[in-house]
């Protein structure tokens, strides 16, 4: 019994399913880390902008070339400038034009009102008559002459006085008048004050433009100069570079010069031409012949020199490697 | 393909634009590699509460209890009994089973040979799966560089009907097909480790019973004699 116990007993295994997880875990832990560990190095492609600096000198020269160019258009655009201040000025006077008319209609208001004041009068002249006559009727009832005579004289009186006082609104009429006059007579030299003042507005706008054109005219002047200095400025830096270069061209040749063994005793003055091809760093990488002597010894004589001086003197600007590249290098037997 | 520089190298367009074969090795890989890892953490389980169990049943068994109670308490159905139990009760119930006055000598050598038996059947199962890490351990490498040679001798035939051959367009054939290889490092890695740490574990493990297996055979022939 025990045996057969201890035989078909099946091992029970502890945390199987868990194992199972755990590997699964295990994987996708790896692939979360390829994945995103890959990705991540997704962004390489900013090493293309190294092709452009293999052409370093050409930019400069465009920049050069660019800085002037917008300059050029700038005063062409100053010169278009002033005729704009013309325009917005004029319409400035315009505006206070329309104002001087509308007082006159304002002022104009007044004279209809008295012309007003001056009918009322005779209207009243006839409620007057009627009276007279109603006190005439009364007067005619027998009451006393003598007062109606004085009631007349008085009435007379009146009238003078009325008449006085209309001649005095005459009077006042033709003050007014006559003040009227003034105010125009003001109004318009109000009217030619403000006309001249547009004048000097204009004239001095006109000064503004000539001296906004003076000054554009004197910052174009300022530019030119400037570009002349620019263009001085480089030419002087060409001139460096230039004697930069004739001055390592003179220091190579000076050191193969230096290294040539000499055959002795050649006839005349043979003339040796190499065309050499140099690498950066001052490395030879290759020498041809271009013109020989005629002399074999002083040709090789020469090509071994070239070769001894290996690392030729170069300028420490990498730019101007380019004049180097290709050296023609002549040596004469005797200086 | 596009061949412009601004390819896309993430992980899965890699492994999607690969050939067939390649993505055949990298689904074999994926598989040994699962099952690998799921035999490592199983066998890592089985060994540990081995350990711990044996631990215990030594404790138990050398402060000197009942041997007939301990006896019955193993061989109950419901007792989760550990290898080294296993064994003392194969022993143990062999030893029972001859009637007193049977020869000595023989009672001894048929209870070795019952717990030599159970021991055998107790080492093959602690043993089990662990010359499947060894295989994914010594194999998976060579599987991966079957798919990365198989990788860049595509690339590099695509390679030569290109008039300008640059180093982006060869990048990214490599590039997966060294997918391949990095999978069956991953595979074999732990494998490796796995196997090596569960065979010490489990040779410890067999010295520990046979040692125990001498002294209880020592016990019980005393426990006879007397």
């Amino acid at each position: 019994m025990s045996e057969n116990a201890s035989r078909n007993s099946t091992h029970t295994e502890p945390k199987r399913l868990m194992a199972g997880v755990l590997a699964l875990l295990v994987h996708v832990l790896f692939i979360a880390v390829l994945v995103f560990g890959l990705s991540w190095k997704d962004h390489p492609p900013e090493g293309m902008i190294v092709d452009i600096w293999t052409e370093l000198p050409k930019p400069i020269q465009e920049s050069i070339k660019a800085q002037p160019a917008p300059k050029q258009p700038e005063p062409v655009k100053q010169e278009p400038e002033p005729p704009e201040p013309i325009k917005p000025e004029p319409p400035k006077p315009e505006p206070p034009k329309p104002e001087p008319p509308k007082p006159e209609p304002q002022k104009t208001e007044p004279p209809k009102v008295v012309p007003q004041k001056a009918v009322t009068p005779p209207v009243k002249k006839p409620d007057i008559a009627m009276k007279q006559e109603q006190e005439e009727q009364k007067k005619k009832e027998q009451e006393k002459i003598k007062e109606q005579e004085r009631l007349k004289e008085l009435e007379k009186q009146k009238e003078i006085e009325k008449k006085k006082e209309l001649e005095k609104q005459k009077e006042l009429e033709r003050q007014k008048a006559l003040e009227k006059q003034k105010e125009l007579e003001k109004q318009k030299e109000i009217a030619k004050q403000k006309e001249l003042q547009l004048q000097r507005e204009k004239e001095l706008a006109a000064q503004r433009q000539r001296e906004q054109e003076a000054k554009a005219r004197q910052a174009a002047e300022a530019q030119r100069v400037a570009e002349a200095q620019r263009a001085a400025q480089q030419a002087a830096a060409r001139n460096q570079v230039t004697n930069e270069i004739a001055k390592y061209k003179a220091l190579i040749l000076a050191k193969i010069k230096s290294r040539i063994v000499m055959p002795p005793d050649l006839p005349g003055n043979p003339a040796v031409e190499f065309s050499v091809t140099l690498l950066p760093g001052g490395d030879i990488l290759d020498v041809r012949l271009a013109r020989s002597s005629g002399h074999s010894v002083f040709d090789s004589a020469v090509e071994r020199a070239i070769f001894l001086s290996k690392p030729l003197p170069l300028p420490p600007d990498p730019a101007l490697f380019n004049e180097f590249r290709n050296l023609n290098i002549k040596v004469h037997y005797r200086e | 393909m596009n061949t412009t520089v601004t390819q896309d190298m993430s992980f899965i367009h890699l492994i999607s634009s690969a050939s067939l074969l390649v993505q055949l090795v990298m689904l074999i890989l994926v598989l040994i590699s699962l099952s690998s890892w799921w035999f490592i953490f199983r066998k890592l389980f089985v060994i540990r509460n081995e350990i711990k169990k044996t631990d215990d049943f030594e404790d138990i068994f050398w402060r000197g209890v009942d041997l007939n109670a301990l006896h019955q308490r193993i061989i109950s159905p419901r007792y989760d009994s550990c290898s080294l139990e296993r064994i003392f009760a194969a022993g143990f119930g062999e030893f029972n089973k001859h009637p007193d006055g049977t020869d000595l000598e023989a009672v001894m050598e048929s209870t070795r040979r019952a717990m030599r038996a159970t021991y055998q059947r107790e080492m093959d199962y602690l043993e089990s799966h662990l010359s499947f890490l060894a295989t994914v351990g010594s194999v998976s490498p060579y599987i991966g560089l079957l798919g990365t040679v198989w990788g860049i001798m595509n690339s590099f035939r695509s390679l030569s009907s290109m008039t300008q051959a640059t180093i982006a367009h060869v990048a990214p054939g490599i590039a997966e097909a060294l997918i391949a290889t990095a999978m069956g490092l991953f595979a074999a890695i732990p494998a490796v480790v796995a196997y090596n740490r569960y065979a010490s574990r489990t040779d410890q493990l067999a010295t520990r019973f046979e040692s125990f297996m001498e002294e209880i055979s020592n016990i019980l022939q005393r426990r006879a004699a007397a």
